[in-house]
């Protein structure tokens, strides 16, 4: 089997709900996508979803690295593609795109294999711990509420976390209406907090200091910029919940000084940033340290594959249970507080071809 | 798709030749070989090479799963083994079945072990490893000259007892490569003999003739603190890791820099194990190096590691009854396109072994030798088919 070209298509859709964070506090309400789907001799059609900036680098890196390889050998791939843009350092978009093909690789190995990707993977009962994520700082008060009651009552999600930072009143006060909605599941929901890297590590103890007065959090996420690992590490010392670092890292050696310095107590992975072979890297390296992993929001949550395969693995994000978009289905559910992903082959996301030619803004096919 | 039962033939194999190091000189030529079958409702089975018994004591962890999900089945047995820890016979037995699992979810794919493990090709560089204590300077030269006929420009000696010696054999050696190329890879291994302060003085001394590429095991496996000093103290790489047994015993290795390159082998938890390793290492920007193995079926998970340099090729002899899809060509250990290992039993050969056990020179593995990391003990005469340097 050989990788012949890939289609990517671009698009815009709606959001399920206004989404912001400390630093987008008025929030958004449409989100733009690259659609990837990397194609071989076999008629196998490889899927990953991400953000419309990897364009850019998608079709050079396809055709330099991709083309002609089989796809089943993604992991010495994964590889390739990082060594062949080596001199590239920090490229956000690259590293990105590399990791969407990962993901795409990764799709198509399973497909080969005719097993879904968390068989391939060597996994088993695929049924990972789930919390929901608002994203919620541009929403009501009644929007907030009406949300997490949604994911407690209908998903049976039993954590929630908040986007805090800029109001600590404000922040307090919908703490308690998170917390309250989340009742509808469990009668100990489990709270988490974002703060975006808004705060210095001195505001960010004081800030969790006087939370941790009236609510137990399980992480403060964000909590300092994520390379500060002296800044983070004093923060851990000084609160009594973890500091969770490592969304939107892009490659093993950015969690280095964490794991090395003890900065991070949960190691948050994003696979929309370092594909799936770097997340099964570092999940590898924090059940070194004995640290915790959890995953980052993923389209489709198609996460929820890796769950099992990874040794201390704690939770996913869940920003929505079933994909806002309609252009595309997954095959993972959400239920009882769990995503459980099914036994299609490949990493169970399906784009509807018609939808996406109807709504694209932009498509281009490259050899 | 079900794990059904399992087999464990035990039985013993004279080797081609001699093979020691500074804890035992003059050598060993037996050594006992093992072969676990782990049988499927399908009529297909996975086997595991090399490792003891144990396997009752977690085959209920396995027994009707389906083997393809091999690395959730590898943290059930990890849990199972939570109180009295992942170590000694249990983590034997851990490894040999999660080694066979692998074989078994590469089989029933159809694919080499290579390829499942997501390796782009199926080839890995290798070094000629003599085990050669007990060599004549002749036997030394024949040896490292043969593996340079196959292409292979890296060896590692066996030192430690006696440093003039040394210095010679590692000129024999550097010339018996010399066709494979202008400039040889050189490592050395003292097998734990020496405290780091003794380490570091003979290292240094080498040094000062001999450009290392590493230098293993030059200080206690556990000592990290020692194998940090030897570490910052030579130029070459410290190399160890191969009597540990998981990831957890490796940490500290990892997490002080102790080490530079980690010696990695499906005895360290099975292939599941040994690949939690490599990345971590390869996090932290360690290399790994595969151990030698029968038929050098380890290849197979050395070519989808990120950080792996070359893999130790010791060919001594210890194929029997093993049919294999792999060969050595300009260096390189090239795997075929054989389901998982590519390693095929010859169960008459096994069972005339077994009815027949050979005999010979000593056994497997060796023991410690005497002085070791106190005080030197140079081998006596007659010990050593070669001559002293002193």
């Amino acid at each position: 089997m050989k990788v012949t070209g890939i289609k990517v298509t671009q698009q815009s859709h709606p959001l399920s709900r206004r989404m912001g964070e400390a630093r987008l506090p008025a929030g958004r309400l449409t989100e733009s996508c690259c659609i990837m789907e990397l194609m071989t001799d076999a008629g196998l059609t490889g899927i990953a979803i991400g953000s419309e900036g990897v364009r850019a680098h998608i079709g050079e890196l396809v055709k330099d690295v991709l083309v002609g390889a089989d796809p089943r050998g993604v992991r010495g791939l994964w590889r390739r593609m990082l060594d062949a843009r080596s001199a590239h350092r920090h490229g956000r978009y690259l590293h990105e795109a590399i990791a969407l093909l990962d993901v795409a690789l990764w799709d198509l190995k399973s497909k080969a294999d005719d097993q879904p990707l968390w068989k391939t993977l060597g996994g088993a009962r695929p049924k990972a711990n789930a919390y929901a994520s608002g994203v919620d700082l541009a929403l009501s008060d009644e929007e907030l509420s009406a949300w997490y009651v949604a994911t407690a009552h209908d998903y049976g999600l039993r954590g929630g976390k908040l986007q805090v930072g800029l109001d600590p009143d404000s922040d307090l006060r919908r703490l308690g209406l998170m917390h309250a909605a989340l009742t509808q599941a469990t009668a100990d929901p489990v709270l988490m907090i974002d703060a975006d890297e808004c705060w210095s590590p001195k505001e960010a103890i004081g800030r969790t200091r006087e939370i941790e007065k009236r609510f137990d959090l399980t992480w403060v996420e964000g909590a300092s910029r994520s390379w500060d690992f002296p800044g983070l590490k004093q923060v851990s010392n000084a609160i009594r919940a973890a500091v969770c670092v490592g969304e939107g890292f892009t490659t093993c050696g950015e969690f280095l000084p964490h794991f090395h310095h003890r900065s991070a107590d949960v190691i948050q992975i994003d696979i929309g940033a370092i594909g799936i072979t770097g997340a099964l890297q570092v999940a590898d390296s924090a059940f070194g340290y004995e640290l915790p992993v959890t995953l980052s929001a993923a389209p489709g949550n198609i996460h929820a594959h890796l769950s099992s395969v990874m040794p201390y693995f704690m939770s996913l994000e869940v920003i929505d249970p079933v994909p806002a978009a309609r252009f595309y289905t997954s095959d993972v559910r959400i239920e009882q507080g769990w995503a459980i992903a099914g036994n299609a082959p490949g990493n169970g996301l399906v784009v509807d071809a018609r939808a996406l030619t109807r709504t694209a803004t932009r498509a281009k096919a490259s050899r | 798709m079900k794990i059904t039962g399992y087999k464990v033939e035990p039985y013993l194999m004279k080797m081609d030749r001699l093979v020691g190091d500074a804890n035992l000189p003059s050598g060993v030529e037996m050594l006992p070989g093992s072969i676990l079958w782990l049988e499927t409702d399908e009529n297909v089975s996975g086997i595991s090479l090399g490792y003891g018994g144990g396997i009752e004591s977690l085959f209920g962890a396995i027994e009707g799963a389906d083997p393809r999900e091999v690395a959730a089945l590898w943290i059930r047995m990890n849990d199972v083994l939570h109180k009295g820890g992942n170590e000694g016979a249990a983590s034997a037995a851990l490894s040999a079945i999660d080694t066979a699992l692998w074989d078994l979810k590469a089989k029933l794919a159809d694919e080499p072990l290579w390829r499942m493990l997501g390796a782009t090709e199926g080839r890995v560089k290798a070094y000629a490893s003599g085990l050669d204590y007990c060599l004549s300077d002749e036997e030394l030269f024949a040896f490292y000259r043969r593996m340079a006929e196959l292409g292979i420009d890296s060896g590692k000696l066996k030192v430690g007892l006696d440093l003039k010696a040394d210095l010679r054999r590692l000129g024999i050696m550097r010339d018996a490569l010399s066709i494979a190329s202008a400039r040889p890879g050189l490592m050395i291994d003292s097998n734990e003999y020496w405290s780091p302060k003794q380490a570091v003085r003979y290292i240094r001394q080498i040094e000062e003739h001999f450009d290392l590429i590493w230098v293993e095991e030059p200080a206690r496996r556990w000592d990290y603190d020692g194998l940090r000093l030897v570490s910052q103290q030579v130029s070459a790489a410290v190399a160890s890791g191969e009597n540990l047994h998981s990831l957890s015993d490796i940490y500290p290795l990892i997490a002080n820099h102790s080490v530079d390159v980690i010696n990695v082998w499906t005895g360290q938890s099975g292939v599941t194990g040994l690949m939690q390793i490599a990345h971590m290492a390869d996090a932290h920007g360690l290399q790994v190096s595969m151990m030698n193995a029968q038929a050098n079926y380890m290849a197979q998970i050395a070519a989808a590691l990120p950080n792996h340099n070359m893999m130790e090729v010791v060919d001594p002899g210890r194929e029997h009854c093993l049919k294999w899809d792999s060969r050595i060509e300009d260096g390189f250990i090239v795997l075929g396109d054989a389901a998982g290992f590519g390693i095929e039993i010859d169960e008459a050969k096994l069972k005339a072994l077994q009815a027949n056990p050979p005999s010979g020179r000593g056994k497997f593995p060796f023991p410690r030798r005497e002085g070791a990391g106190r005080y030197i003990v140079p081998p006596a005469p007659g010990e050593v088919p070669w001559r002293s340097g002193r």
